[in-house]
This record gives C-alpha cells, structure tokens and sequence, in this order.
C-alpha cells in the first residue's frame, strides 16, 4: 500500500506540466463544475423519487411533480452531467497530451454559454411542467418547444466540441508526421467521431418531427419513424458517456497503480470496436415493438453481442496491466498481485469498484440484448437496475476518479489526504450495488418503470415494499456520496490546501509503446466507411420503411 | 516537486534500467493471473446468462 | 528490450478467441430458441388507424375482451388509451395458445403481465400482437410499462388465468371476467 513516506521524487525526462497553469484552466472547471452542479441536483431528487414510490410517505407527493423529477433527473445525469464532462475533460487531454495549446478557444468558450442557455432554457421549462416527457420524449406526446430548443442548443455546443478535438489531434498529425497519436487523445477523438454519428438520430428527430410539432405545424406524427430515429442515438450515446471512463482504465489506472498499460494497440483496437459495433445496434431499444421485424431485431441481438466484445477485451487487457503493476510491486503466484495493487490511490481504488459494477451491469446487459428474453425485463425495473448500475455505476465512478486526477492540475492544490476521496468511491459502491440489487429481483417480479406511486394493498405491489425501501437506503448513500464528492473538489479551491508547482503527465506508458502506426490504428478514414455500410445494413431498411409504405400517424398529444 | 498526494515513487518511475528490469520480471510467464480472473468472470457470467435463459425465462412461457 | 511484443499479442488474440466462443455461445442459444421453441419478440407490422379505432371492425367496445375466434383461436382484444385499458379485467385459460392483440387511439403504452413472457409495446398506428401459452393459473396483473402521460400511475388491467375447466366462453365465444367461477 502505497504511503506519503515512500515518496522519492523523480522528475520525468519529458517537461512536465505547470500545475494550475494550464490554458484550459478555466474552460475546464466551468464544464465541470456544471455538469456536477447537474449531477448533484439530480441525485437529490433521486432519493425524493425513491422516497415517493416507496410504502413511505413522502412530501409534495403528486404525479405532476413526480414526473417533472423524473424529467429532470433524467435530463440532468443524462445529457448536462454527460456532455458538460466529457467536454471538460476533452480539452484537459487536449492540452495535456499533445502538449500544445487548444485551437479554438474562443469557439470553446462560445460552445459553453451556447450550452448554458440551452441548459437553463430546458431546466425552466421542466419546472414549469410543461415538458414532463421524460429525457426520452418519446412522441406522440409533446411538450412546450423551449424544451426541445433547449436540448438542440447543448447538442449543438458539443458539436463544436467535437470539431475542436478533430481538428486539435489533426494539428498534431501534421506537426508530428509518423508519429503515434498518444491513445488518450486517440480515445478522446473517437468518442468525437461516435458521437457526431449517433447524434444524427436525435437531430433529426427533434428537427423534422418533434419541433414542428410542438410548434403547432404539424398535427400529426409517425410514431414508428420517431422511436427508431431515437433509437439510432439510444445505443451510442451510451458509449459517449463511457468513453472517459474507459479512456481512463487505459490511460490513468495503469499509472495509477505503478505499472504499465499492457497493450496499447489493444486500447486503440477497442475503442474502434466501440466505435462501429455501437453505433448500429440502437434498434436493440425497440425489440419489444411492433414496428419492426424479428429478422431486423435478430440482426440487433448478433450486433449488440459483438459490441460487448471490445468490453470483454477492455477487462483482460486492463487486468493484465494491473497485474504487471502488482507484480512489479513485488507480487507473486497467480492471484498475489492483488493485493500488493496501491489501493490507497482512488484512481486504482475506482477501477477495482467500477469493474465489480461493471460485472453485474454487463451481465444484465447480455440478458436485456437476448431477442425473446427481453420480453421477460423490458420496462420493468430490471432495466432501471441495469442502466444505474452500469452507467450510475461503472462509468460515473470513473468519473470521480478522473476529477481527482485532473483538480489537483487544474487548481494548483492537492489534497491533504487520500481518505475522504476513497471513503467516497466506497460510500458510491456501496450505495449503488444496494440501491440496483432488489431492482433487478423486483424487475423480475414484473414491476414495472415510470411510475408515481405503488398501490401497496396489491398483494404482490405490497410483497414489493420492503425491497424498495431497501433501495430508497441505498439511493441516501449515493447522494451522501455525491456531496462528498462536491466537498472534495471544493476543499482544492479553498486556499487552506496545500499548494504545489509541478506535477507529472497523468498518463500510462504502454509496455510497448507504439512506433509507427498503420493509418486505420491512428485516425478514422476506414473506419467512418465502415461505420456508414453497417448503420445502412442495421438501419437502412427500418428507416425507410416509414416512407416506402407510411404507417398511420399519431395525434400530436400536446402537455400545456 | 510533484504531488505529495499522488507521490512518484521508484515504483511508478517508467523508463529508467531498474523499472525496466522489474517489468521484465512482471512479464515472465505470462498474464497467468488476468487470465485465472477473466476466465472466473466469463465463467460466472456464462452461468448466469445461461441460467436465466433456461431456468426463470423459458418456463415462463412462450413469446412471439 | 526483451519484451516480445508478439506474445503479448497473441494472449490478446487467446483471449479474444475465448471472447468469439462466448458470443457463440449466446447468440445460437438464442437462434435455437427462436427457431425451434418460436420464441421471438412480438414483431407484428400490422397498421390500424388510431383516429377511427373505435370505428373499425376489430376494435369497436362490442369485440374487445376475450373470444375464440372462428378459426379456433383464443384472442384477447384490448385498447389502451390514456389512462385506462378497454376492459380492465380479461380472462385467459392455460396450457393453449393464446393471443393478445392491442391498439391504441393516442399515445404510446405498452404492457406486460406479471410472471409471464407476455410484453409488448403499444405504439399508435399498429396491432401490437403477443403470443404466449400460460403455465400457471392466477390473478396476474397488466399495467401499462411506458410512459403515457401524467395518469400512467393508474393504467393497470388484471388477467385472470384460470384452468381449463373454468374457461367457459358463451354461445358466441366469448368469455368475460365475472363469468369464471
């Protein structure tokens, strides 16, 4: 384990990095600190969800203010947490890893008040009421257009996002010729690319069908049309969010834990994988509706299964770095290298805690994906179990870890002691696992989501009460932890925490490192092609369906 | 002087002749160990996906 | 260094080949049940009209409910509409196939009954169809799984599954809850 007193500084050959002298300084911890202040508002209200489904009674209790919760819960952790951070952590690997400073600024900063207005335009109009539609808006149901205006402004301002790392790493390409794009940035960019893919979906649903109608120009809406386009951007976006956290079980954790990243074409090859196999399997969300054919959706569950492959090979690769590092420690047998692993640091600490998650959410996963089996859980609280535990879990974990990576570089302060950040992670695993566990066996049950309140005097609602008042505990320690977390950060911003001036490069070396690198290892050419001949096979047919033979519209269902 | 928080130590220093010498060693053998753990995972999950396909979901009944 | 690169490459490549079996594994399971259990998703591109469903043949009040059609089929009928299901209460008997056909004038829903396969999206403009056969008798509930509005709280509807023996449909084939005994 490691301790204070083993430190023997040793300066790095490469220059370092001038803590809390980054260029990106303040655009970094603006996005961040939003998306937290995000995060933060929609644990709370978590825990009131949890509290007014369960057999308790809790306060303000009303399906109005239950459903703009949930709108707002969900719009918070699913698109301003997500974005904001991984924009903000976007243009900390920028600077960081290619070492020179991040075109565009101007354009950044824009990006992020363009993103704020769109914030603060959707927030308003779900306090209103006027927009419970969930953060999946699913059509016929419509609500106020400042709603969706707000949403296309925080897409847009990540588009701006994505054009900056695109063109920051083809930058470096260019005063770097042969050279291998350090893998972070690699990483960071194919999130860029996959992202700018799969927002198509969404854009075009709110563009042409959603805004129109909330505007009153159109009367009507093919539903059918409307959930598939959506679906086009459910799958992918889901990989946007887990992005850092897997660029940072690459990057940051085999640092972390003193050793080395065990292959770093593995890395790149995997979020190549992640790239092309999860864009074409959003059609997975729709395999209990009518709209499309088993063939379709059998071709759904052989994509998705291939799309947990880069998953699987992240968790050989990752523990295999981690074993090099334990054996390097002093290790030895087949599982000694555990133990020796500097549990003490949070990055080592929340990988070990993300990858137990990632067990349970991954399996559940395989069985959601199963063609026929999904009957068994869709809409149930199963899913609701699935979806916190591997992204409320896995990848928000991560997340914590690599805001203490990047605070102690950005502010110019570390922190006094390693233990309130570890006792957070834990608080989060352990809150997490207690909250999702009795979802799953509830979701079995056929408990089913998205609703306000349970009628406990139903034998079998009510055989249900105790589990949800166990999740209910679990949710208060999430959000324990989450102000824990928001306290930890804001502890480096006090000047009482001690000052330092330099600090090394974060990122791993790879046993190998890498020399010289076919194109398709080292940018997104083939794979954009690639990319583009599977969405027409996956989603060629489903789209133009609606048009080669339309399907009778909906009424637009109007919420104000 | 780097963070005292994350502290570089002889362990982390990547590059020099004894980190790479203790690589080396690291190496010898093989990834025994990741392998032992990720053939445990795969196992479990194995187990589990395939005892809920055919032990709680197809007794259930049939769907199409 | 002495490091070779290859090897390291090919317990990747070992693990990746461990990985392919996996996947194999799942996706023939699935494929064998699919072919030789007939156990799939409801796909059922069939479109009705939600503006005039209550004009249309199939859906109008007098033929929702449980029937055995004149082909020897037992179909359940049931429009979903915000926030109740036409009826709220069906019968079905075990051990034979049944079918559950729904539509909706309005907006999406969708169902499941509790214990049990059965689940399906509603989504207007189509016949969502399920097939399934009950196993077990009782009082299982269906409520509407997908958001509908502020009302989906209390979208929820009972099918009563009952022995065969209290599966008693009248002259014209259909059998209501107050009938079963």
């Amino acid at each position: 384990m490691a301790t204070l007193a083993e430190t023997i500084p040793v300066p790095r050959s490469e220059p370092a990095i001038s803590a809390g002298k980054l260029q990106v300084r303040r655009l970094v911890v603006a996005h961040v600190w939003v998306a937290i202040a995000a995060f933060a508002v929609a644990c709370l209200l978590g825990v009131w969800q949890m509290w007014a489904r369960s057999p308790l009674e809790a306060p303000a209790h009303t399906a109005a203010n239950y459903f703009r919760s949930v709108t707002m819960h969900g719009v918070s952790m699913a698109y301003v947490l997500t974005t904001f951070f991984i924009m903000g952590f976007g243009y900390f690997t920028a600077e960081t890893a290619l070492k020179r400073p991040v075109p565009g600024l101007w354009l950044a900063w824009g990006a992020f008040w363009l993103g704020i207005a769109g914030v603060l335009m959707a927030a308003l109009a779900i306090i209103s009421g006027n927009a419970s539609v969930l953060f999946t808006f699913y059509p016929p149901l419509t609500a106020t257009v400042w709603f969706y205006v707000g949403l296309v402004l925080v897409v847009v301002a990540s588009w701006v996002w994505c054009l900056i790392m695109i063109f920051a790493m083809q930058a470096w390409k260019s005063a770097n010729p042969g050279q291998a794009v350090p893998l972070v940035m690699f990483a960071t960019v194919a999130n860029a690319v996959m992202w700018l893919w799969t927002t198509v979906g969404v854009a075009t649903e709110l563009l042409f069908q959603v805004i129109p109608a909330a505007l009153g120009l159109n009367g009507m809406v093919d539903v059918g049309l409307s959930r598939t386009l959506f679906s086009w951007t459910l799958h992918a976006i889901v990989y946007f969010w887990l992005f850092p956290s897997y660029i940072a079980f690459y990057t940051m954790f085999p640092r972390a834990a003193g050793g080395r990243l065990y292959s770093d074409t593995m890395g790149r090859l995997a979020f190549i994988l992640f790239i092309i196999y999860s864009l074409p399997v959003g059609l997975h969300h729709l395999l209990m509706d009518p709209e499309h054919s088993n063939g379709f959706k059998y071709l759904q569950t052989f994509l998705t299964a291939l799309v947990s492959v880069p998953t699987l090979l992240t968790i050989f690769t990752i523990t295999a770095s981690a074993e090099v590092a334990g054996r390097m420690r002093g290790g030895t047998g087949t599982f000694g290298w555990i133990k020796t692993l500097p549990w003490g640091r949070p990055m080592v600490l929340a990988t070990g805690l993300a990858f137990l998650m990632l067990f349970w959410g991954g399996g559940g996963g395989l069985i959601n994906m199963s063609y026929g089996m999904n009957a068994m859980v869709h809409n149930t609280s199963w899913v609701t179990a699935h979806f916190h535990l591997i992204f409320g879990g896995t990848v928000v974990i991560m997340y914590f870890a690599i805001a203490y990576v990047m605070w102690p570089t950005l502010t110019g302060r570390s922190f006094p002691s390693m233990r309130p950040l570890n006792v957070q992670l834990w608080l989060w695993f352990i809150g997490m696992m207690v909250m999702t566990l009795p979802w799953h066996w509830t979701g079995l049950q056929g408990q089913w989501r998205r609703i306000a309140a349970f009628d406990y005097s139903n034998p079998l609602i009510a055989s249900w009460g105790p589990w949800v008042i166990v999740s209910l505990i679990g949710g208060i320690i999430l959000a324990v932890s989450a102000l824990l977390f928001v306290w930890n950060l804001v502890t480096l911003h006090r000047s009482s925490s001690p000052r330092f001036a330099v600090v090394e490069v974060p990122y791993a070396e790879a046993v190998h490192p890498p020399g010289r690198l076919p194109a398709s290892l080292n940018g997104f050419g083939l794979w954009n092609v690639i990319v583009a001949v599977l969405m027409l096979l996956a989603y060629g047919y489903p789209i133009a369906q609606f048009f080669i033979d339309p399907p009778p519209q909906a009424v637009v269902h109007r919420l104000h | 002087m780097s963070d005292p928080a994350y502290p570089v130590t002889r362990h982390d220093y990547a590059g020099d002749a004894e980190e790479l010498e203790r690589l080396e060693a690291a190496l010898e053998g093989g990834p025994k160990g990741a392998v032992a753990v990720s053939l445990i995972a795969v196992a479990l999950l194995m187990i589990g996906w395939l005892g809920m396909y055919f032990l709680v979901f197809l007794p259930r009944g049939t769907v199409g | 260094m002495a490091i070779n690169e290859q090897a390291i490459l090919n317990s990747e490549l070992r693990w990746a080949a461990v990985v392919g079996g996996i996947i194999a594994v799942i996706v023939s399971a699935v494929l064998y049940a699919a072919i030789a259990m007939h156990v799939n998703p409801p796909s059922n591109r069939e479109y009705v009209d939600p503006k005039t469903l209550h004009l249309s043949a199939e859906f109008t009040e007098a033929n929702l409910g449980t029937r055995i059609d004149p082909d020897g089929r037992v179909v359940a009928r049931l429009i979903a509409t915000q926030f109740e299901f036409v009826p709220n209460c069906i019968v079905l008997p075990t051990n034979r196939e049944v079918t559950l056909r729904f539509a909706t004038p309005d907006v999406i829903h969708g169902i499941l009954v509790t214990g049990t396969n059965v689940n399906t999206m509603v989504v207007p403009g189509y016949v969502a169809q399920v097939h399934t056969q009950f196993t077990k008798t009782g009082d299982l509930l269906m409520p509407c799984h997908e958001y509908c509005g502020l009302g989906h709280t209390q979208m929820i509807a009972t099918v009563k599954v009952v022995p065969p023996e209290q599966f008693r449909p009248d002259a014209e084939g259909r059998a209501a809850c107050g009938d079963a005994r």
